[in-house]
C-alpha cells in the first residue's frame, strides 16, 4: 500500500504564483520552526529544501497542517513540491493570506 | 430504493458480478468524479467499448494510472477483454518505466499520454470502432488478471502475476468484511498503481455502491481532506496506516471528529502505531468500524483483518493504552492459513498469485508444496491468539515497510551501488521523525571523490527508481562493518554511522 499525494492538480485553493509577495522575515522563522519539528534536526536553513533535508509526501502534511493551524492558510502538497523551502512556503503563506 | 438492498448474492466471477451489478442498478451512481456521477449502465458501455478496442486477449495492457474514471474504465475493460491491467505510473522514472513494461511483456498502453506511450516503445490502444461492443467474454479462473510488481533483491522489479480466480474469491470476502451495501459512497484513495486500489473500487463496483474520485482527497491538507469526506458523504474510508497515523495527529491536536457520515475505517500496510491507536480511541470514534488489514500483493489484497476499535471490537477496542501492540487480524473466510515450526506465516487457497512472471527460482523459492498444497510464504513470522486473531512478531528477512510499501533493502543497495563513484554501500531502516525510513551508507570508490557524494548519488537514484527506494538520509562513510562471515552488517554499520541520538532500533518489515 502506498501513500500518493502527488496526485493531479487540486481546484481553488491557494494560489500558486510565486514571488507575488515576499515572505516576512517572522513567516519565515515560523516554517524554519515547524521544518524543525517535523524533520526532528536543528540544522534547518531559510532556503533548506524540505525533501534534500529527508522529508517525504507523508511527512510533508505535518508542514502543511502546522501551517494551516498557525497562518489560516490551507496549501496543498502540490504548492509545497514548488516551493519546498521555509522561503518558498513563506511566500505562498504571505500571498494566500 | 427496489427491494433489493445489495446483499443478494452476486456471481462467484468478479465481471460476472459486476454485469449483473450493472443490470440490477443501471441508473446508480458507479463512480462519482469530482462531484459528477457516471451510472452503472454507462460504466459497462465504457468498458465494453474499451474492450473492443483492445480486442480478444490483447495480453499484459500498461495502463498510464491515475485518479480518474479512465483507468477504473482500462481496468474494466481489460478484463473484460481477457487481458490483464498492468499500471505504470507516469510519474516514475523512464528507467522504470522502461523495466516495468518490459518484465511485464506488455504491447500496447493505455493513458492520454501518447509521448509516454511512444517513449516506452509501446502502441496506443485502438478506439472503439464497433460502437455496443460484445459482452465480457469467457474466461478462465486460472487466467492472470493484473501484474503488479515488488521489490527484487537484484535491482530488477519483480512481476507478480494475480489470476482471476484470486481476485474474484478475495472481492467477495471483501464485500462481506466491509458490510458494503448499495447506499454506500467509498473514497477512491489509493495509487492506482498498487493493488490496494482493488479493495476500494472493485467491492464497491460489484455492490452498486459508488465510488468517489476526488482531487482533493490527495492535497495532502487535512482540512481540504475532511471537507472532500463530508461534502461526498463519504461512509467508507481505506487509507495507508502510515497516513491514517498522520491523520490522527492532525485529528488529535485539533480536538476534532472524523465526519459523521464515515462508517468504517479500513487500515493496513505497516503495523498500527500503539501511540495513534491510543489517540483515536480517546477521540469521539467509538461508532466507526476500525479494520486493521493484512496481505501480501502475492496473496491478492488482504487475508487477515480484525475490527480494532468501534461496534465490532468487542474487548479489543478497550486495549489501546498506548503500548499496546495491534493484532493482523484473523484469516478471511477464502483464505487458507498455516503457520510453520518457525513461526512462519503460509498462505493457501484461491488467493495465491500464480508466481513471478519469468522468474521460476524465485518463485519456486516463495510457493512452496506443504502437505500437497500450494503456499505462499509470507517472511512474516507470527503467533496466534486463542480466538484465531494472530500477531505479527517480526521478518525473517530484511524486507522494509516504507510507507506501506515492500522494499528489499538489497534493491536499494543495487541501484546504489551502480554510481560509479560509489565503493560499497549498506541500506538499511530506521525510525525519522516518527516514521519508517530508509537510510543508506555510502563508501567512496576513492578517497578523493567525497566531496558531494551523498548529493550525487541521491540525485543519481532520483532520475532511476520510485520514490520509495530513495533513502530519506544518504550518508558518506570511510568504512562499513561486516558480520565474521564477511557480509556487510546492515544494522551494524546503521549503529555505527547514524547520527547521535538517531540511533533506534532498526525497524524490522512490519506488516502490511
Amino acid at each position: 500500500m502506498s501513500v500518493d499525494t502527488t496526485a493531479s492538480a487540486a481546484p481553488g485553493g491557494a494560489p500558486a504564483g510565486l514571488g507575488a509577495r515576499t515572505g516576512s522575515a517572522a513567516d519565515v522563522d515560523g516554517v524554519v520552526a515547524i521544518f524543525r519539528r517535523v524533520l526532528e534536526t536543528p540544522d534547518v536553513a531559510a532556503d533548506a529544501d524540505f525533501f534534500l533535508l529527508g522529508g517525504d509526501s507523508l511527512i510533508a502534511t505535518r508542514v502543511l497542517s502546522a501551517i494551516a493551524r498557525g497562518y489560516g492558510v490551507e496549501l496543498a502538497f502540490e504548492d509545497f513540491v514548488l516551493a519546498p523551502t521555509p522561503e518558498g512556503l513563506a511566500e505562498l503563506i504571505a500571498a494566500a493570506r | 430504493m427496489s427491494k433489493h438492498h445489495g446483499t443478494e448474492p452476486v456471481s462467484s466471477d468478479l465481471l460476472d458480478a459486476f454485469t449483473e451489478i450493472a443490470d440490477r442498478f443501471p441508473e446508480r451512481p458507479a463512480i462519482v468524479h469530482r462531484g459528477h456521477a457516471i451510472a452503472y449502465r454507462r460504466l459497462r458501455e465504457s468498458a465494453n467499448a474499451f474492450a473492443a478496442g483492445l480486442g480478444p486477449n490483447p495480453g499484459a495492457v500498461a495502463v498510464q494510472a491515475t485518479h480518474t474514471p479512465e483507468t477504473v474504465v482500462a481496468l474494466l475493460g481489460i478484463l473484460m477483454a481477457g487481458g490483464v491491467y498492468c499500471p505504470v505510473d507516469p510519474q516514475f522514472p523512464t528507467e522504470r518505466q522502461l523495466a516495468m513494461v518490459a518484465g511485464a511483456g506488455c504491447r500496447t498502453m493505455a493513458g492520454s499520454d501518447h509521448g509516454l506511450t511512444a517513449r516506452l516503445g509501446l502502441l496506443p490502444v485502438p478506439d472503439d470502432r464497433a460502437p455496443g461492443g460484445r459482452g465480457p467474454r469467457t474466461v478462465d479462473p486460472d487466467d492472470p488478471a493484473y501484474l503488479l510488481f515488488t521489490s527484487g533483491s537484484t535491482g530488477q522489479p519483480k512481476p507478480v502475476v494475480t489470476p482471476r480466480r484470486a481476485i474474484s474469491a478475495t472481492v467477495a470476502s471483501l464485500r462481506e468484511l466491509f458490510e458494503l451495501t448499495p447506499e454506500e459512497r467509498v473514497l477512491q484513495f489509493a495509487s492506482l498503481n498498487w493493488d490496494t486500489c482493488f479493495e476500494e473500487i472493485l467491492p464497491t463496483l460489484t455492490t452498486g455502491a459508488a465510488l468517489v474520485l476526488d482531487a482533493e482527497a490527495h492535497s495532502g491538507s487535512f482540512p481540504r481532506f475532511l471537507r472532500l469526506v463530508e461534502r461526498e458523504r463519504i461512509t467508507v474510508l481505506d487509507l495507508p496506516t502510515a497516513f491514517w497515523h498522520e491523520l490522527v495527529l492532525h485529528l488529535a491536536e485539533d480536538s476534532l471528529a472524523l465526519p459523521d457520515c464515515v462508517r468504517l475505517l479500513v487500515i493496513g500496510g505497516e503495523a498500527a502505531s500503539p501511540a495513534r491507536l491510543a489517540d483515536w480511541s480517546a477521540l469521539p470514534t467509538g461508532r466507526i468500524r476500525l479494520v486493521n488489514t493484512y496481505g501480501c500483493t502475492e496473496t491478492t489484497l488482504i487475508t487477515h483483518a480484525v475490527d480494532l476499535s468501534g461496534p465490532r471490537a468487542g474487548a479489543l477496542g478497550l486495549a489501546w493504552d498506548g503500548s499496546t501492540r495491534a493484532p493482523i487480524g484473523r484469516a478471511l473466510p477464502h483464505v487458507v492459513e498455516r503457520i510453520s515450526e518457525d513461526g512462519e506465516l503460509l498462505i493457501g487457497g484461491p488467493a495465491l498469485a500464480l508466481g513471478y512472471r519469468g522468474l521460476p527460482e524465485a518463485t519456486a523459492a516463495r510457493f512452496a508444496p506443504v502437505d500437497g498444497e500450494r503456499c505462499f510464504r509470507t517472511g512474516d513470522r507470527v503467533s496466534r491468539r486463542p480466538d484465531g486473531v494472530l500477531d505479527h512478531r517480526g521478518r525473517l528477512d530484511h524486507e522494509i515497510k516504507v510507507r506501506g510499501i515492500r522494499v528489499d533493502p538489497a534493491e536499494v543497495e543495487a541501484h546504489i551501488a551502480g554510481h560509479p563513484e560509489v565503493g560499497a554501500v549498506a541500506v538499511a531502516g530506521t525510525t525519522l521523525a516518527g516514521r519508517c525510513a530508509l537510510v543508506a551508507y555510502v563508501v567512496p570508490r576513492t578517497p578523493q571523490t567525497v566531496g558531494a557524494l551523498d548529493r550525487e548519488v541521491l540525485s543519481y537514484l532520483r532520475g532511476r527508481v520510485p520514490g520509495h527506494l530513495v533513502p530519506s538520509r544518504i550518508t558518506v562513510v570511510p568504512e562499513l562493518v561486516h558480520t565474521a562471515s564477511g557480509k556487510v552488517d546492515r544494522a551494524g554499520s546503521h549503529q555505527r554511522h547514524a547520527p547521535r541520538g538517531q540511533v533506534t532500533e532498526q525497524v524490522k518489515g512490519d506488516p502490511r
